[in-house]
């Protein structure tokens, strides 16, 4: 390291020179590779099981959420100018070049409706051209209150509504879609009608451009208070821009390599600013406080020696946080989900410029720059801190009982709460109530049967399987028990609805024969007569041609997890009687990915957990050269990780992907004051021999660093909790509170176990 | 000497153009040679129907029909032979000769015991889920459509007229077809169908054609939706032609009464 040290110093304006070129390099790159990935199928991990299934039972029935898109008419919409209007827009969707095929677009202008006059069967369209006389009006109402496969789905309950579905390709929607679809919902709101367009497609692509988006506009907030912050802490001009220059530079530099290796950006990897911000800093801060304390004790050292000086002290701790830090994020290379690897890579990446940068790029600088003069001001704030320093000290070490009581009654009573955090995959749920789709959501899951879909998939071992009354029956005792025991169930299609339906006007509208017949047979020529009457393959959406598979759809008012995986498992203790009819359940949808989705995220990011406490305690043990300070060096960001998820039970904040992420960041950020700390203390208790002064004078130096780190991003992450994206505030929140919880953790209670364990002094007695 | 050579080459050219008038068949002409062809009054045929999804799943059915043509009006009727759980459903079609006139059209279902009429509001609907529409199966009258001859082309060996028709109504599903007619035989061997915005939507295509009686049948036909990718394939065997079918063949009550 001298070496180096010594070859910064007499090269210092090429080494800023090179820093330079490299990051014009960087921003050249991102230039011309930025891609922005935001189909959310990308996240998922192909070859999982339950994804493979999904996607060969949502190719076998065109399994595609659909955008609904309501018009809703208070005095009802039985009148031509609003049916006129569905007519139309419905034209105009078709047209859409996300539209594969005019009959992906269902609505009361193209749904079938099944019908029997006296002599038969007849299948046709409930209108062709809009009626405009009362009594086809009339008629019109009455079919489709007669119609229980359009009532309440197509057409809301109380006649004011309708809602058209609108399944698009796969992986089609973009912003331009989403801005097309609201500006005919524009053209044709008026005259009474409103429009609302909801569906997940939407509520998913606005997740996948919101967050980015906000992110965007919350980051140079974020940065432009650090700076403020970090400016008030360190007193220097020079010193906040440069150590602001390293994170940046190492962001630039990894975002730069990252899209030049063909990596696109996913809504995970935008955090990666906000991590190197919220840790890269920590460095900058450190490296400049031991450098300003040894000016300010020394005035008359020379830069040069001061530099010698600070990388000689300095250079391990830093190098031990970056490494535990990085290490702590390669933990994460255990998911399953790519992009959450990618993350973990290039943070860890990010993490190693960073302190490249800190080493090499700080020392040049500050060789070339100087360093800001010390006024006479500052000395008496020295002065300030010293005295604040001890008697912080004499609090902690004198009242260690009522530190050590305060911190088992804190970690009982988050450890409670961790108990009670819950996981929520609803996207939904992650918009501001005022966003327009929080509304629209509302209002379409009001009106009709709802918004989310979970697909069941029946799968029987032989042909004309769902011909058979006893599988149909079972099929439809499960899909009422379901509707009757979920109030956020709000109905279901299958097979079924078509067999009794045709069963029920074929025996005279007779409503007591809306039923199952008990008569494959018959219920086989039912389909022929579907077939033969020119019936639409909307019934190949529900089962297969040959009747061996069937799909049981379940439509919900809500996307919350706690209801979905409740659902799920209902529906799953009809298995083993399923099983007995020889016939398999299992689920499809992209509902049902994203909840096990999510159940992956943070089953990988629970273990990762694991995996990085014991990397990080092994670590600490060989860089300290003992087992027992690795064990104590992870006391604060085991405080950190309790309170923070404790936080998210008591407070009931569900966890979701990005606040399970969040969470590695405690490791992150809590390890590096540990080490500071630690480290200090080391070679105060080797220089002093004495562990009174010892922990004075680490106080005076880590404690004051970690405390200036501790502040500058707290208040730099708090401007999140302004964010318009409830992830974000959450992230904001999260990061700034395990900054707290670490930093107040480090310099209490592992001080106090330090202290009355003795570590360091034990030799010497 | 110039002079000359303009004057022969415009006899030349008149002359050309005059023989091509003479010989030459305007497409209207090949649609009513098509139509007015030689055909049994009557027949009955074993059909095998095989439904071909874009995944290569097969469903098949198999039936018996016969069919006779009373001049103003065609009449057929289908038995189901397979699957079994269709077994004796029948199927009558009355299709009349007036372009105006819908079908008649019946399903008997045993299971229920009940003819039910099906109603033929369009003839664009698919034919028991099949690649072929009602319209499709049907004769076309050739003033329903304007046509033109394109060029004539050798199709698989056969000397064929490859002839475009656009149908008069705007509001057909077809937008053009474009069909390989056999100039000896006078049927077609190959016919590609554009949707409504003319894009390509079908492809028949004629596997074969075998002389029964004194006419010349189609056995074995493909039809291919190239957008949904779905096929279907007609076959005929067994044909017998001109047996003189008696009218009761073609009623209600032999429908329940079975084959």
């Amino acid at each position: 390291m001298k070496k180096i040290t010594e070859f910064v110093i007499k090269n210092s304006i090429l080494i800023v020179i090179t820093t330079i070129i490299l990051t014009i390099i960087s921003l050249y790159s991102i230039k011309q590779n930025v891609y922005i990935e935001t189909d959310l199928d990308k996240y998922m991990p192909e070859d999982h099981p339950a994804f493979k299934y999904s996607d060969k039972a949502e190719e076998m029935f065109d399994i595609r959420d659909a955008i609904m898109i309501a018009i809703e008419n208070k005095k009802g919409i039985y009148n031509y100018t609003t049916l006129k209007k569905i007519k139309s827009l419905t034209k105009e969707l078709q047209k859409l070049d996300e539209i594969e095929d005019k009959d992906d677009i269902l609505s009361l202008y193209t749904a079938d409706n099944i019908i029997a006059n006296e002599e038969g069967l007849e299948i046709e369209r409930f209108f062709k051209k809009v009626p405009k006389t009362k009594e086809k009006l009339e008629n019109l109402r009455k079919n489709v209150r007669n119609n229980e496969m359009i009532y309440r789905r197509l057409v809301s309950e109380d006649e004011t509504a309708s809602v058209i579905m609108a399944k698009i390709k796969d992986n089609s929607f973009s912003d331009s879609l989403y801005n097309e679809i609201n500006s005919l919902a524009s053209k044709y709101s008026g005259d009474g009608d409103k429009i609302y367009v909801a569906g997940q497609p939407i509520v998913e692509g606005m997740m996948g451009s919101l967050m980015p988006k906000d992110m965007q506009k919350m980051f140079p907030l974020v940065l432009l208070l650090i700076l403020i912050v970090l400016f008030i802490t360190l007193r220097s001009v020079k010193g906040t821009i440069i150590t602001l220059l390293v994170v940046l530079i190492s962001t630039v530099w990894t975002f730069g390599l990252m899209l030049f290796l063909g990596y696109p950006i996913y809504a995970i990897t935008t955090l990666i600013p906000v991590m190197l911000i919220a840790i890269g800093v920590a460095d900058g801060i450190h490296l400049y406080n031991h450098i300003m304390l040894q000016h300010h004790n020394n005035p008359d050292i020379s830069k040069r020696n001061l530099i010698r000086d600070m990388i000689k002290e300095m250079w391990v701790p830093v190098m031990m946080t970056s490494v535990t830090t990085a290490i702590g994020f390669l933990s994460l290379l255990s998911s399953e989900v790519y992009p959450i690897k990618y993350f973990a890579v290039f943070t860890g990446l990010g993490v190693m410029f960073a302190m490249l940068l800190s080493l090499i790029f700080i020392p040049a600088m500050i060789n070339i720059f100087g360093l800001s003069k010390i006024k006479a001001k500052k000395s008496g704030e020295q002065e300030f801190f010293k005295k604040h320093a001890k008697d912080f000290t004499d609090l902690v070490i004198n009242h260690r009982k009522i530190w050590i009581t305060l911190t088992v009654i804190v970690l009982l009573i988050f450890g409670y709460g961790i108990s009670k955090v819950w996981i929520n995959s609803s996207f939904l749920a992650r918009f501001p109530s005022s966003n327009p789709i929080v509304e629209t959501d509302k209002f379409v899951n009001d009106k009709f049967a709802g918004t989310t879909t979970i697909n069941v998939i029946l799968e029987g071992n032989k042909k004309d399987e769902f011909k058979d009354p006893v599988v149909l029956s079972l099929m439809d005792k499960m899909a009422k028990d379901i509707d009757v025991k979920y109030k956020e169930v709000g109905g279901s299609l299958s097979v079924n609805d078509f067999i009794k339906r045709m069963n029920k006007v074929l025996n005279e509208d007779r409503q007591k024969m809306y039923k199952i017949p008990d008569n494959k047979n018959l219920i086989a020529q039912y389909f022929l007569l579907y077939e033969m009457s020119g019936g639409s393959d909307r019934l190949w959406e529900v089962v297969d041609e040959n009747f061996k598979t069937a799909n049981l759809r379940f439509q919900l008012k809500t996307d919350n997890s706690k209801t979905l995986n409740s659902l799920i498992k209902s529906i799953e203790s009809y298995k083993p009687e399923f099983k007995k009819l020889g016939v398999d359940l299992n689920f499809a949808g992209g509902g049902y990915k994203l909840l096990v989705f999510s159940d992956l995220i943070l089953e990988g990011q629970i273990r990762s957990l694991f995996f990085s406490f014991i990397i990080v305690i092994i670590l600490l043990s060989i860089m300290f050269k003992s087992i027992k300070t690795g064990l104590i060096g992870v006391i604060p960001i085991t405080i950190t990780t309790i309170i923070s998820f404790g936080v998210l039970g008591l407070f009931n904040i569900p966890l979701e992907t990005t606040t399970a992420l969040i969470s590695s960041i405690a490791i992150g950020i809590g390890i590096d004051y540990a080490v500071h700390f630690i480290d200090r203390y080391k070679k105060n208790a080797l220089n002093t021999g004495d562990k009174y002064i010892t922990v004075i004078k680490t106080m005076e130096h880590s404690g004051r660093a970690i405390a200036f780190n501790a502040v500058v991003v707290i208040l730099g992450f708090l401007v999140l909790i302004f964010s318009e994206f409830k992830p974000n505030i959450a992230l904001g929140a999260i990061v700034s509170l395990n900054m707290l919880t670490s930093f107040i953790g480090t310099v209490t209670i592992m001080l106090i176990i330090m202290y009355s364990t003795n570590l360091y002094f034990n030799k010497n007695k | 000497m110039k002079k000359m050579k303009l004057i022969l080459m415009g006899i030349a050219l008149l002359s050309l153009s005059q023989t091509s008038n003479i010989f030459a068949q305007t497409g209207k002409e090949i649609a009513f040679k098509v139509y007015n062809r030689p055909t049994a009054k009557d027949g009955e045929s074993d059909m095998k129907m095989t439904l071909i999804n874009k995944k290569g799943g097969k469903r098949i059915r198999n039936i018996h029909q016969f069919y006779k043509d009373y001049g103003k009006v065609e009449k057929k009727i289908l038995f189901f032979k397979s699957p079994a759980d269709v077994k004796n459903t029948s199927f009558m079609n009355w299709s009349y000769d007036d372009a105006n006139k819908d079908d008649d059209q019946w399903l008997y279902l045993p299971a229920l015991k009940k003819v039910k009429r099906i109603s033929s509001s369009s003839k664009d609907n698919e034919f028991m889920g099949s690649d072929f529409t009602y319209a499709d199966m049907e004769k076309r009258h050739p003033d329903e459509d304007v046509h033109k001859l394109l060029k004539s082309e050798n199709l698989n060996g056969e000397d064929c007229w490859v002839v475009e028709a656009v149908p008069v109504d705007d509001d057909d599903m077809y937008s053009k077809k474009v069909a390989w007619i056999s100039k000896s035989k006078l049927l077609p061997m190959k016919m590609d169908y554009y949707d409504e915005d003319g894009e390509l939507l079908k492809i028949l295509t004629i596997n074969k054609i075998q002389k029964v009686g004194k006419y010349w049948v189609i056995t074995d036909e493909t039809m291919h939706n190239i957008q949904k990718n779905h096929k279907t394939n007609i076959l005929i065997s067994n044909m017998k032609v001109d047996q003189g079918l008696s009218d009761s063949k073609f009623t209600q009550r032999a429908m329940r009464k079975g084959l």
